[in-house]
């Protein structure tokens, strides 16, 4: 075969990068000096498209995308123009414009596989389900399309389904021998199993040695099974090949930030948006890492807390007290032993932290785990009483503990089942709520196999999957702790260790197939759950008229009706629930006793909105019940941290219980959180002191209260006391 | 409609001789039920607490169909008759204020009355020491027209510009029953306390929401400022907001008027300024001088006041 006959074969699958195609396979080949001279040739070609395709090649990007708006108004019916200025954008960061481009083209030619590939490139980077409707929509309309092929391998994948994705790669193989995307899914498949993918880096690089991004495939992979040191080693291996990948540099900056490794994160992602790749993840997570000052890291023993500076004299006490209970439980129930400090970041401002997590604002999710580094929302980034800080650190934890004893292999619905079950485990009142769109989805049978679950976490099919996932998740881990006991749970885990399937895992650690755990695990949850199962069109009927009884102020009527509307769903506790229009108007008729005991049952429940807790804490206190007072007070704190009152009130109660040491803590809060009224601030924490017999910190703070009022009768007082 | 305002004015009682404060409440259009309803709510809440503070205290609060431009103009006029310069006179507004890009107006049943109109009914009013505390929406505009030397005028928005409904009058009110906001705890509860406090719950209450703050309260007392939102009487701003009592909380004017007790308060008002030139050198003393000392005058002054108090 010729030279040029050899071109012309190679550049058959860039056909339809028209004018780019014999550029394109040079580049396929490493030969990326000729292909420069060819991408050059052509960006002084006459033809707007050869020019855009010649501008693109040469990264000249605006320019680019200049002559093709020429090429495409040239003839506006061509769809291979209007796809390949789609690809353009969609390379260049334009999702949006893109998707435009490629509906135009199906619009021109419905069956045109490069239009509907595009559109489902873009599907698939926001991992929608229908990218593989798409994709497989392409393959119908050329079976011979490699890059369908491909995207389906990497989306099975993702999934989790080795064996899909091995079978759609070597069909793209089948299709082009050269298929290098396949090849790096092949890779990646191998390295997710522990295993060096030797033949395909060796077969890729035989097509082109300088093919950086078979590594930083697997790297994206290892990204999506949580192994993050792993995928950094990866990222670095594709920029040693190819240097000039600043996507990929881009990449690797954004997991050494996860990892917290910000010095060279930083390093990374400006050298990146100096060579030109300027996208949002880039662009924010450097703007992340200059407010790194706003940030204190303090360390003290395993832990290392980040905190932002404005509120970490406020939450460090708390957060460092639940998180050295978490670990200690977890690391004695899991049996693990922390060897390396762990490390939690807190966010009072919820996109910084969702910058942190993915490069990109608009993040649904309270925290997430990065082997053992821990970033979440702070108690501020949240409308108080909507954020349970310490049930989501115990999630996090829980992470931290269950990758290290699984080094990093685990399947998503395992190891969030597992969290989401040992919130509930470390109090009964936290832990996933049972919703009515979770209720609604079991009553439609739209739970997922244990075998398939990680798909409704990775790519939902509905509105809220992932919701229902992370509950299916926790209850199935809940069922197999109930029939088979906790160890059973910890022999799952050394099953995926071992690199077990979901179902080999199942039938090595339960002894009955996954279909049968299937099977067992729905009839217990629907036998758990039958009330509001068979009741939940009535309870909702039943609450409207509940709360138009509210609205009338029917007190009698609602005290008369609400404890069987309750009962009909007693997990709901969200705004509006019975419990709450039943103490509301327990306490419109004088009814204290009743309205405390309702909110009793309210908190039990889970109820956190912070009203009605500091309401059941004055309640409590109002009966002289103290440790109930200081349970509702605690609760308040968990969901209100940030508020002076609950932290006031706590330190009262409990300097009145002679527990000085706590409440000096509560006290020091409140002082952190700069208080309308410092001088009672600072006299409240010199009466602690002073109950805790720490008389030197006594004098001191009746002297700052002092100073801040001279005049202060009480402080006065106990001055003259502390100093007789 | 005269006649209304001249009803409020009969409830205004006795007078005495020593300086009064006189408050007037004025609560505007709500627009709806639930504005309407809240600002009657403040407007009463305003009332009883004032009504009831130590001192003399002459209140009259109009709300509702009775705040009328009208009625307010009637009511002005009988006050300019009766306040005296010793007097202390505040006005309060609540309710929704507006503005066009000229012009403020704090919103009524009938024809609105703008910042300028304000400013006119106050200007007979003879009383030395002056506060005008504008809760309304929009009220950042009413600044410039209202200012003056001797008033104090406090707005709970910026500009003009910040046009939400605002909360500002429900935390300045909460300021005026919580002991808390008396932060030197003198008994006295004076205007820049007031203005701190509810400045501070205001900026919290949008914080817990995770809401923008659609509203920035200023306090402008120099006479010549656009206002500041956090004041310093030591650097000017503020100041005479600082002696301007509101209400007094205790018993501490009565010790006042007792002779037995005039030397002992003679001390403590000689111990509090020690104190205060104390904490003005602060920053150039040794820590530990200071701490020694300002020991030692507080000791003083807590023995004076256990004096006092037998």
């Amino acid at each position: 075969m010729t030279a040029a006959a050899l071109l012309l074969a190679l550049a058959q699958p860039f056909a339809g990068a028209g004018p780019a195609a014999d550029c394109l396979a040079l580049r396929h080949r490493g030969e990326n000096i000729q292909a420069d001279h060819c991408f050059l040739r052509l960006a002084s070609a006459a033809e707007p498209w050869a020019r855009a395709e010649g501008l693109w090649g040469l990264r000249r990007y605006r320019e680019a995308n200049e002559e093709f708006r020429r090429a495409v108004a040239e003839r506006p019916r061509d769809p291979d123009r209007k796809v390949r200025w789609g690809r353009l954008l969609l390379e260049r960061f334009n999702p949006g414009e893109a998707a435009e481009l490629f509906q135009e083209a199906l619009r021109v030619n419905p069956r045109h596989a490069a239009a509907l590939v595009g559109l489902a490139l873009v599907a698939a980077n926001g991992f929608e389900q229908k990218a593989v409707e798409l994709a497989r929509r392409a393959l119908e309309a050329d079976p011979a399309c490699v890059e369908a092929r491909v995207l389906l391998a990497r989306m099975a994948l993702e999934d989790g389904d080795q064996e899909r994705a091995r079978a759609e790669a070597a069909a793209a193989l089948e299709l082009w021998g050269e298929a290098l995307d396949a090849m790096a899914v092949l890779a990646a498949a191998e390295w997710i199993a522990d295993r060096e993918p030797g033949v395909w880096l060796e077969r890729a690089l035989r097509v082109n040695p300088r093919y950086g991004r078979i590594y930083a495939v697997g790297a994206r992979f290892l990204v999506l099974n949580r192994r993050y040191a792993d995928a950094v080693q990866l990222y670095r291996k594709a920029l040693e090949l190819d240097p000039a990948l600043s996507d990929v540099r881009s990449e690797l900056g954004i997991n050494l930030m996860r990892l917290g490794r910000d010095e060279e994160a930083r390093r990374q992602l400006e050298r990146a948006y100096d060579e030109g790749h300027r996208d949002a993840p880039t662009v924010n997570a450097l703007r992340l890492l200059d407010g790194a000052n706003n940030f204190v890291l303090e360390k003290q023993g395993l832990l290392e807390l980040k905190l932002h500076r404005k509120e970490a004299a406020v939450l460090g006490p708390y957060v460092r007290a639940e998180a050295t209970r978490a670990l200690t439980a977890l690391q004695s129930k899991y049996r693990v032993r922390l060897e390396q400090p762990v490390r939690i970041e807190l966010y009072p401002d919820h996109e910084d932290f969702a910058v942190r997590t993915l490069g990109m604002p608009g993040l649904g999710a309270l925290g997430v785990t990065f082997e053992r580094a821990v970033a979440m929302d702070s108690p501020s980034a949240r409308k108080p009483g909507s954020f349970h800080w310490a049930a989501t650190l115990w999630h996090e934890l829980n992470h931290v503990v269950v990758l290290t004893r699984v080094n990093n292999r685990a399947p998503r619905w395992f190891v969030e089942g597992l969290a989401v079950w040992e919130e509930s485990q470390a109090s009964p009142e936290w832990g996933e709520r049972l919703t009515p769109e979770i209720l609604t989805a079991i009553r439609e049978k739209k739970l997922l196999p244990a075998a398939d679950l990680d798909r409704g976490f990775v790519r939902p099919s509905y509105p809220g999957q992932i919701v229902v996932s992370y509950y299916q998740a926790g209850k199935l881990c809940e069922f197999i702790s109930r029939e088979w006991g906790f160890e059973a749970l910890l022999r799952m885990l050394d099953a995926f260790a071992a690199r077990r399937s979901t179902s080999e895992a199942i039938r090595e650690a339960l002894g009955i197939t996954g279909d049968e755990v299937d099977r067992r695990f729905l009839a217990w949850l629907e036998q758990s759950l039958r009330v509001p199962l068979e009741a939940f069109p009535t309870w909702r009927e039943r609450m409207k008229r509940l709360a138009e009884a509210a609205r009338a102020g029917r007190h009698e009527e609602i005290i008369r009706e609400g404890p069987a509307v309750r009962d009909l769903y007693p997990e709901y506790t969200e705004a509006g629930s019975a419990y709450e229009l039943l103490a509301a108007a327990h306490l419109a008729v004088g009814d204290k006793g009743a309205a405390r005991a309702e909110l009793e049952r309210y908190a039990r429940a889970g109820g956190r909105d912070p009203a009605w807790l500091r309401q059941l804490g004055e309640l409590e206190r109002e009966a002289g019940r103290t440790a109930e007072a200081l349970a509702a007070l605690r609760r308040w704190l968990y969901v209100d941290p940030m508020n002076e009152e609950v932290h006031r009130r706590l330190g009262d109660l409990l300097l009145e219980q002679g527990q000085a040491e706590e409440a000096m803590r509560e006290y020091r809060a409140v002082l952190a959180l700069g208080p309308t009224d410092l001088a009672a601030a600072h006299y409240a924490l010199a009466r602690a002191c002073r109950a805790a017999g720490r008389i030197e910190e006594a004098k001191e703070q009746v002297l700052a209260a002092l100073e801040a009022a001279p005049g202060y009768r009480p402080a006065q007082k106990l001055l003259l006391e502390l100093n007789r | 409609m005269r006649g209304l305002a001249l009803a409020s004015l009969a409830l205004l009682g006795g007078r005495i001789g020593l300086a009064a404060t006189y408050w007037v409440i004025l609560g505007g259009l709500g627009g709806d039920a639930d504005y309407e309803q809240r600002f009657a709510a403040w407007v009463r809440e305003a009332e009883k607490i004032c009504r009831g503070s130590a001192g003399d205290v002459q209140v009259v609060a109009l709300s509702g169909g009775r705040a009328t431009a009208t009625g307010i103009r009637a009511l002005f006029g009988e006050l300019s008759r009766r306040v005296r310069p010793e007097d202390a006179f505040v006005l309060l507004l609540i309710g929704h204020g507006s503005f066009d890009g000229y012009q403020y107006k704090f919103n009524l049943p009938g024809p609105d009355l703008t910042a300028e109109d304000l400013a006119a009914l106050l200007s007979p009013i003879t009383a030395e020491r002056q506060l005008v505390v504008n809760t309304t929406s929009a009220s950042g505009a009413s600044i410039e027209p209202l200012r003056k030397p001797g008033r104090i005028v406090i707005t709970a928005t910026k500009s003009g510009l910040e046009k939400n409904a605002t909360v500002f009058a429900r935390y300045f009110i909460e300021a005026l029953r919580d002991p808390a906001a008396d932060a030197d705890k003198n008994e006295t509860l004076t205007a820049l306390e007031a203005f701190r406090y509810a400045g501070q719950k205001t900026a919290r209450f949008y914080e817990s929401q995770r809401r923008l703050a659609t509203e920035h309260p200023l306090l402008e007392d120099t006479g010549r400022g656009q206002g500041v939102r956090l004041p310093d009487p030591a650097g000017g701003s503020g100041r005479l907001a600082a002696s301007f009592a509101l209400l007094r909380l205790g018993q501490a004017q009565e010790a006042a008027r007792d002779p037995a007790r005039r030397a002992l308060l003679a001390r403590k008002e000689r111990l509090e300024q020690e104190i205060d030139l104390l904490k003005y050198r602060k920053a150039a003393m040794d820590a530990a001088e200071y701490r020694k000392q300002l020991t030692a005058l507080l000791i003083e002054l807590a023995r004076v006041n256990e004096e006092l108090e037998k």
